[in-house]
Order: C-alpha cells, then structure tokens, then sequence
C-alpha cells in the first residue's frame, strides 16, 4: 500500500506556510495542556492515570474518529487508501473478516471453508439466510460477479492484482484472456463459492479479508451505474449502514438490522470525520469530540510527549522508511557505491535523537512480525566497511564522486532525516550529496521515472506475509523504481510462490531478501510503529499489525474507571 | 449605464478564455498526471482510466474539447473524487466558503468601520493610536498563527469552543474570528485615512458652520464619502475573504471550496483545478463590477460609461 497519503495534511501545509514555524508553534499550542514542567513522557511520580484532554464518555452508544482525508472512492472493487477502506470495512463484510487483534481469518460471511490437499482450492460455504441490506437476499453469485468485475479490465481496479493467485485471473485482468469462464471462480450453488488459484497462495485468507474482495451488490450497481456509491444508493451487507454523508465533512453510519450477526453489535452510530490537517485530528481527540485517533494522525513532533499519557497506544505497523537507489546512474550502478552508502548509515542515531525513539532502526527490507518468517542478518552502521567498499568503487575517501542528490517529498520530517544522511555520508565518506525536495506528485513522478540518484521512500504492507514486501522488487514491477533487476531474485521468489512446504518457502523468502539486501539498492532506515489515541472509555479496539480495526464488536464502556479493562473476548460466532 | 454593464459583462467571456488556457495548459506543465500513486497503478487500469478520460487523446483535441464543455458548464468528473462532477462539488463547497466569508467580511465591516472613524475623528489622540496599534497587530499576525493560538486558549484551556468542524453556530466563531482579524485591522486603516480626507473638506466646515451636531457631520457627511476607500477595497476582499479561506478551512476542517483548488493541484485533479479557477475568476470580476455599480449609487459624481 502506498506510504505517502498519511502525510497529505502536512504536506498541504508546506505549499502554504512556513512548515517548521507551524510545527514549533503546534507544539507550544498541544503541549501548553500538559503540564510543561515534567520532562518529556514522564510521568510524575505517585500521580494516577494521565489522559490527553476531556475522558468524559458519549452520552448515547457513539463511536467517532478522525478518518483523515476524504476518501476518493466508496467502491470497494476500485478504492485505494486507508480512509476509503475503514469506511468500506464497515459497509461490507468478506468471506473472512479480521480477528480484531491478530487480524488472523475469523468466518465472516462465509461461515465455514475447506482446502484442497495441494492448497490450491479454496471452497467457501456461505452463511443461510445471507441479506443485503435493502433485504435482497445475497448469494455466492454476488461474491463471483463482484471479483469478476475486479477482474474486469473495464473497471480499472487498483488492486486487481490482489486476485492473481487466481487462475488466469492475471491473463483476464490485462484483457490476454476474454472469456471470464475460465478464470478459477465458480458458484456451483447459492451458497458454495469456490476459487481454484494458480499456486498454494498461504496467504490467500488474508486476501479474501481485503476490501478489493468485500462482495458488491449487484442490483444496485447495475441499476445506478457508478452513481451507486451515493448515500441514496448504498446498499451492504457490513455490520453498520451508511446513514450521512458530506464531502470534508462526515460519515455517519447505524446498525445495520440486516446484518447476520447484528446482535454482536453494540454501538447504535458511528461518526467518522474527515480531517486533512493533523493538528487539527489531534485537537478534536483533545477536546473530545473525537474518542479515536487512529495511527498516522498525530504530528510527528508530538509523539514524544505524548507517551507519558495512558490513552497513548503504540505497537508495531507492518511499514518500512527507506532511501531507494536509481541504479540505472553512474555511480549507483556500482554495487560498491551502494554498499558503502549503505553502510555509513547510523540508522540508531536517526531513531534515537531525531526521532526521540519514537520508531525503531531496522536494517532489514520486509518488517517484523511475519509467523514463520526469519530474515536474514540486517545491514548494520559500520562507517570502516563503508569506506573501504567506496574505496573499491574507486573512490577513495570520496574523491572523484559526482555530484548527487536525496530526493524527498516536501516534508519536515523527511528533511531532517536527509539532512542527517547527508551529514553521515559527508563524514564517513567524504562524499557531497545536495538535497531536492518536491511537492508529492512531482516527487512521484521523478522516483517513478527513474529520475533521481537516491529517493526517500516507505512501503506499507497489506497482508502479513513477507511477498507484500519482496514481490516489489522483482525485475520491472511497478513499485521497484530503482532500476535493479536480479534473475536470481526473480527466479527465487517464483519458487516460492509454487512451494507448498511453508518453511522451504519461508527459507527462500529469506534467501531472497539477503540478496537484494547484499545488492545495497534499498537503505532501511526504520521500522513504522502504529501510534495512536484512544479514550479508555473505548472497548474491543486493538492495536493491529496492519492497522486494520473491525470495529463491529468497539463498545462504550461508561464504567471504564470502575474496572478493569474486562478480558478480551474471542469472538463467539459460530465456528467452523 | 447599460452599455457599461454589457460591455464589462462582455469582456468576462475573453477574460475567462484567456484564464482557462493559461491554467489548462499550465496544469499540463506540472510533472505527472492525475492516476499515479506512491503504489503504482497497473499499466492496462491506467491506461484505461486514461482512455475513460480522454487523457490519451492529442492535447489539443483534450483543450478544445474542455473548451466546448467548459462553455456549456460541464467540467466533467473529477478525477479523485469520481463519479462526483466538478459542478457539484463546486455547488456542495461553495456555499461554506460564501457563508464563512460573509461572516468574516461582515464582522470586519462592524468592527473596522466604526473603530476607524473614531480614530479619525481623535486623530493623534491615545484612542487613535490605540486603534491604530491594534490595527497593525491584526494585519500582522498570520492567520494559521491566530488560528492555533485561538484554538489553544477557546478550546483546548477553556473549552468553551469547538477547536475545529462546521456543526451549529457556536463552530463559526473561531473561523470567522481567524478570517476577519486582518480584514477588521485593513478596514480600520482604511476608513481611517478616507475620513481624515473627507474631515478637511470645505463642505464639512460648512456643516460645522450651519450648526449641526458632531455625530451627524461624522455620519451623515462625512462617512459617506470616506467610505469610498473601503468600498473600492470591499470587491477585491470579498473575493479574496471568500476564495483566502484555505488555511482557515484547513485549520478548522471546514468543508469548503478553497481546499479543492489545493488538494486538487496536488493531486493533477485537472478537470477540478480548471473548474474552481474558473468559477473564481467569474466570482472576482463579477464582484468587481459590482463595487463599480456601488460606487455610483454612493458618490453620484461617478459616471459610468
């Protein structure tokens, strides 16, 4: 998933004011609530639970949050981005749905399902009695024409590729194949939904929990067209219903009564406001006009302070900070040139005195975290190593290397951090590097078209399986943009897709991380944390690995300071 | 008079093309497109979102095809917010920006105009340089500098005001406060000037002379004509009160007009961008023939011709 959009409100501001004048000044504005005295994140000594503003619950069962900028499109089948996706999340509800702290396959509206021996046949058995909620009954058929139409070419969707572990679901999605009937999707009856893929996908039950997979309802979008997504129109089978909607403003959502399992939901509305600005997100969590401010909406700058609170929520996000490197220019076309940039990283110092140890160093391409997944030893700050690698390159303490640049988006955060990378290049290497910034989308185009000598970057993942990383590197995918192409990294990772023993997969996964790691195209920098806010009144919300929160069981808890947290609930739906 | 109004209602139509051109060709200017993404869309969905847009066609077929459109008020879809027509969002938005706008010109009316006049009438006295000191504050202080600091007193100490959203009047206050500040301080200096002008003038010696009371000559006379200043300065404001909001939109998540036109040259919204310039453009020069046509009613030496 792209990394860029969390930080559209701060870079909206760039282009208008002096950034840094209004960060300082944010800061002052923030902190002046709290008390200013006590050291950063501290808390004082013998003092009871510290809140960020009002903890005063809701009157009635209502559950808002900031959800950032405005979602571009409300069709699951076409949308891309976080806040379309919270929203479509609601709406609608997959085959699977997310376990609310694991995020592992729970049955959703499939309510049991089978694998093949060869792990390539997936069948799905749909609950009985499945409604939309304008009460049309919902059928395995809408589960096949609404992946189809993902499929479709016609419909453009973003994340077509989510499907490609179906068979020739990759020929039909780029128009190679005509004929839909020979994509592996079959409904042999109203309730069986079957998908034959090209390769045991292990991950594939976290596919079917995406929202490029939520069903759509067929009736609804053939009679309005793509008007369909209209409040009006809107038609789901989610747990809540979409009851408002105004642009920059606010979703309001009910329950949806249609629902199979509307009794589990305790929430009566959900209010979701739609906030560019980041300051602003964290004001209106201070004020209590929000109880959420889920991770990506807090400036960078306040995060330090913000520790010291106990509604203050960190974990670890599946996302990755790194420098790309434009192999096709001289001189990053030497490997030794990007080893010894590489290694004259102190990744450590980032983190700890820029960062205020707000995220950790990582020296490896895919994040932590992933179930049966060791990575290989990570790149580590060894500014010796650097020098002699540059010596071999044929620069020696940086003589004769060219004049280059760090490419990033117009942002304070990314600024200091090339200001510090080039520093350390300057001290360990003797090398000058100037530093380029440009507004988002020139910057996307310029890394797009390999326009650039090293390029700020991030990567997101959208399922828990270490491929969300590698597959981005392969010779000439999309999102490689550094030019670097490896047979034996491509040949490694096509293996693995075909390798059915998930150790021997999980070994070559490494395999090939250790080599695009040795070819030094990419420098980790750090490893995203989820940092979040959330009233203790709230219930049932998790921190996620993918920041993903089904928010069907949140629940308000007016009694919140007379106990405990209670003990998590596992989900008492029925099992297979 | 008549043959004034259609001449300058005329020349809108050329101003406009010319503002059109410059703006579609500039947008085309700027590195990339509207369909790319930090995660990159596939080619085959790019390219057919490319051909559902026209975007693959001769720039010049795509200019004189948006030009026919333009003519008939359609600017088409925009691309980040599609299916949602750009006429839409415009129709969706504009009302929020013209209501914080007329609150804020309002307001900066009530207070800039009176606090002028009594500087004028004292002038060089304490009150005058009182007035005057505040008034050099408010043209100063940036509005996403007052905006915060607002925010962190009303809200975030007392909390006696919503910090951000558009819900019931008690949210109008701080944006209006923010918007109007430096208009209220302009507006003062102006109305300042143009009756101290206006005070010096044989025919307000005369009124004096003719025994009338103080208040009249300063409000009945005088101001009349010492509010030209202000008049003039009101078409290009009140666009710029309307159309300037973004920081305050932005600050205060106000679901208005002004950060589309932002958000949309960020994002190579094309058919957005074009479509918010234009109505701008359209909302300055009507706003400008309107302060001419205010100009005659107030001062009838004015002719227009």
């Amino acid at each position: 998933m792209e990394g860029g959009r969390r930080c559209a409100g701060s870079l909206l501001y760039c282009a208008l004011v002096n950034h840094s004048l209004r960060a300082a000044l944010a800061t002052a504005l923030v902190l002046a609530g709290c008390t200013p005295s006590t050291p950063p994140g501290a808390r004082p000594a013998g003092t009871g639970p510290r809140y960020f503003g009002d903890i005063t619950p809701p009157a009635d069962n209502v559950f808002r949050f900031a959800n950032g900028a405005e979602p571009e499109r409300l069709d699951p089948s076409v949308m891309s981005g976080q806040p379309d996706g919270r929203v479509a999340r609601m709406v609608f509800e997959g085959l699977t749905v997310p376990d609310p702290k694991t995020l592992a396959s729970l049955p959703g509206q499939a309510y049991r399902w089978e694998t093949s021996a060869d792990g390539r046949t997936y069948t799905f058995h749909l609950r009985p009695g499945l409604e939309w909620s304008d009460e049309t009954p919902l059928t395995s058929r809408d589960f096949l024409w609404t992946w189809l139409r993902v499929l479709r070419p016609a419909t453009a969707s973003r994340y077509a590729s989510f499907l490609y572990p179906v068979r020739n679901a990759e020929n039909y999605n780029l128009g190679e194949l005509a004929d839909s009937s020979l994509v592996g999707l079959a409904a042999p009856d109203d309730s069986t939904f079957v998908v034959t893929l090209e390769q045991p996908t292990s991950y594939f039950l976290f596919l079917t929990q995406f929202y490029t997979c939520l069903p759509v309802p067929r009736h609804v979008v053939e009679r309005w067209g793509d008007r369909w997504t209209e409040r009006e129109h809107l038609v789901g089978n989610g747990p809540f219903r979409m009851t408002y909607h105004r642009r920059r403003d606010r979703f309001e959502f009910g329950r949806n009564p249609r629902y199979w399992d509307a009794g589990s939901v305790k929430l009566d509305r959900v209010i979701a406001y739609s906030i560019d600005d980041l300051n602003t997100c964290t004001n209106l969590y201070k004020a209590g006009v929000t109880d959420w401010n889920p991770s990506g909406y807090i400036p960078s700058q306040f995060i330090p302070y913000l520790r010291g609170f106990d509604d203050y929520r960190t974990g670890r996000y599946q996302a990755v900070y790194f420098y790309s490197i434009n192999t096709t220019r001289p001189p990053f076309d030497n490997v030794w040139v990007r080893r010894a940039l590489n290694y004259a990283v102190d990744r450590e110092a980032i983190t700890r005195d820029l960062l205020k140890g707000s995220r950790d160093p990582w020296g490896n391409f895919p994040p932590s975290g992933y179930p049966g997944y060791r990575h290989p030893p990570p790149i580590s700050y060894d500014p010796e190593r650097a020098r002699e690698c540059l010596a071999r390159a044929g620069y020696p303490s940086g003589k004769g290397f060219p004049k280059t640049e760090i490419l990033f988006n117009t942002s304070e955060d990314h600024r200091r951090i090339a200001e510090a990378i080039q520093e350390m290049w300057k001290r360990e290497l003797g090398i000058q590097v100037g530093l380029s910034n440009q507004e988002w989308g020139s910057y996307l185009q310029a890394t797009t078209a390999l326009q650039y000598d090293v390029a700020r970057r991030s990567w997101i993942g959208d399922y828990l399986d270490p491929t969300t990383f590698l597959s981005i590197m392969r010779t000439g995918d999309g999102n490689n943009r550094t030019g670097w192409s490896d047979p034996t990294y491509d040949r490694l990772l096509r293996a693995a897709d075909a390798e059915v023993d998930p150790a021997r997969r999980m070994l070559m996964l490494a395999e090939a991380e250790a080599r695009v790691l040795d070819a030094g195209v990419l420098i980790p920098i750090y490893h995203y944390s989820t940092v979040e806010l959330v009233k203790p009144y709230v219930r049932g919300l998790y921190p996620t690995a993918l920041d993903v929160h089904p928010l069907t069981r949140v629940w308000i808890d007016r009694d919140w300071n007379r106990h405990p947290a209670p003990v998590a609930q596992l989900p008492d739906r029925v099992r297979r | 008079m008549a043959t004034f109004l259609l001449r300058r209602l005329l020349l809108i139509v050329p101003t406009l093309w010319v503002i059109a051109t410059l703006t579609f060709f500039l947008m085309r200017q700027a590195p990339g497109g509207p369909f790319q993404a930090e995660r990159e869309i596939p080619a085959a969905a790019k390219a057919q979102l490319e051909r559902q847009y026209g975007l693959d066609r001769p720039l010049l077929y795509q200019y004189l095809a948006f030009l026919g459109n333009a003519a008939r008020l359609d600017f088409g879809p925009s691309y980040k917010y599609a299916p949602k027509q750009v006429t839409e969002i415009i129709r969706e938005s504009f009302p929020v920006s013209l209501e914080l706008g007329g609150w804020a010109l309002l307001f900066a009316l009530a207070i800039g105009v009176p606090l002028g006049v009594v500087a004028a009438v004292k002038q060089n006295t304490r009150t005058d340089f009182a007035a005057m000191t505040a008034a050099l504050a408010g043209v100063s202080i940036p509005n996403f500098v007052l905006g915060p600091l607002l925010v962190l007193g009303l809200s975030l100490t007392l909390f006696v005001l919503p910090p951000a959203l558009w819900q019931g009047p008690e949210s109008r206050v701080l944006p209006v406060l923010t918007l109007s500040t430096a208009y209220v301080a302009y507006i003062a200096r102006l109305t300042r000037g143009g009756m101290l002008e206006v005070l010096r003038q044989d025919y307000i010696r005369t009124a004096r002379a003719k025994g009338l009371a103080e208040g009249s000559v300063v409000f009945k006379h005088a101001l009349k004509l010492g509010i030209l200043p202000v008049v003039s300065y009101l078409g290009p404001a009140a666009a710029r009160i309307v159309m300037g909001s973004i920081v305050v939109e932005s600050i205060f998540a106000i679901p208005g007009l002004g950060n589309y036109l932002v958000t949309g040259a960020f994002n190579r919204d094309y058919t957005l961008v074009l479509g918010v310039v234009l109505f701008y453009a359209l909302f300055l020069m009507l706003l400008n023939l309107l302060v001419d046509v205010a100009y005659t009613w107030i001062d009838p030496r004015v002719e227009l011709r």
